[in-house]
């Protein structure tokens, strides 16, 4: 059924424009999933303009109730979503985008100023130098910057242990939403993506699609305004919703290659 | 006692078909559920007419001392099936919500830029 997603109408909705020159230097598509955070916004939209010269940024409103879109008028390309899908479904607009309008690579730096705009070439440069076609950025690689509760902290390392061993790789941090997609890892999520808590899933997804999955270390910050979107409640079932989900992942071998 | 059972099942069968075919004419309900409990009425039918007899018989074979909580198990498994499409259906629907969700975003947003480029022009 989520093959279904792929229909040949959107290819003829949004047809690529393709309208700057293609040089040697790969298009980069910024997506930012937000969900009322105009406060924090253009802090970080200014931050993204004056470090990451020569990509393209796109919030994905996901339907904001705080006026996110009306803040962000003349400072971003904003594209609203009509009602709220979770984070999962935002960045999941935003890998469509990147993929009707052929870019190279697509970020994705999230809204709440977690993700630091100059850390954003470390993890272009790290796609390129690592031969990965997905990067993903690491709180926990060194020592700095802000690691989370320790709950959290927890949860995010039994994640990242058990990702580790069926990746092959090394990952430290699987739910950080910070990283890079080449076009194949593009290709492969705007496809499937999973609504609620993707980003644990996405790496299995990408890993059983024979993609390659790498990461840096990087520092992040804690949130400049709003709150996070994971409560105590949601916390538990994100305890079993992850794992689930990887597992069936991991079953699910017939539609595991692209 | 088993007539009155029985007259009472019937009665309920009809009501439950004279809702459903109700709500099919009201536009409230699909077909494809329509048919659904059609065929629901007609189980239950066909259970006050032949199969109170077997209730007995299926109550002595898995053992259950009193035969109408056989009934009720058989009642709970079926209605169980029944949430599960349920929720096979409404997943069914959330998915296609989003990806109707996204698309009116895109197109929203190329709405948007072909807007600001017909007012740049001179």
């Amino acid at each position: 059924m989520m093959s279904r997603q792929n229909n040949p109408k959107m290819e003829a909705v949004a047809n690529a424009p393709a309208a700057t020159a293609r040089n040697d230097q790969p298009r980069v598509l910024i997506i930012v999933p937000a969900f009322n955070e105009a406060r924090s916004l253009p802090a970080l939209l200014r931050a993204l303009h004056s470090q990451c010269p020569g990509c393209d940024v796109v919030v994905i409103d996901d339907g904001s109730t705080d006026g996110t879109r009306e803040a962000l008028a003349g400072q971003a390309r904003v594209v609203s979503l009509a009602c709220n899908l979770g984070i999962g479904g935002a960045v999941q607009t935003g890998l469509k985008i990147a993929l009707l309008e052929n870019y190279d690579i697509a970020m994705q730096v999230d809204g709440d100023g977690q993700h630091p705009a100059h850390e954003v070439s470390k993890l272009l440069a790290a796609l390129h130098e690592m031969q990965c076609d997905l990067v993903v950025g690491s709180r926990f690689r060194n020592a700095g910057g802000f690691k989370s509760t320790l709950a959290r902290r927890i949860a995010i390392h039994l994640f990242s242990a058990s990702l580790s061993r069926i990746c092959g790789t090394r990952i430290t941090d699987a739910t950080s939403g910070f990283r890079a997609m080449n076009r194949r890892a593009i290709e492969l999520l705007a496809r499937r993506y999973s609504e609620d808590y993707p980003e644990v899933e996405a790496l299995v997804v990408a890993h059983r699609a024979g993609l390659r999955i790498g990461e840096v270390a990087v520092q992040m910050s804690e949130r400049t305004a709003g709150k996070s979107s994971i409560g105590s409640i949601k916390s538990v079932i994100y305890m079993i919703k992850v794992p689930l989900a990887i597992f069936m992942t991991l079953l699910r071998r017939s539609e595991a290659r692209l | 006692m088993q007539e009155h059972g029985q007259a009472i099942v019937f009665l309920f069968t009809l009501a439950i078909f004279a809702l459903v075919m109700g709500l099919v004419l009201k536009r409230k309900i699909t077909e494809r559920f329509a048919v659904l409990w059609m065929a629901i009425s007609f189980l239950l039918l066909l259970t006050s007419s032949l199969g109170f007899r077997y209730i007995f018989k299926i109550a002595e074979v898995f053992g259950i001392p009193y035969p109408p909580s056989a009934l009720f198990l058989i009642v709970i498994f079926g209605l169980t099936l029944l949430v599960i499409e349920l929720f096979v259906w409404i997943s069914r629907l959330n998915e296609r919500s989003r990806i109707l969700a996204q698309q009116v975003a895109l197109l929203w947003d190329r709405l948007e830029k072909s807007n600001a480029q017909r007012t740049d022009l001179p």
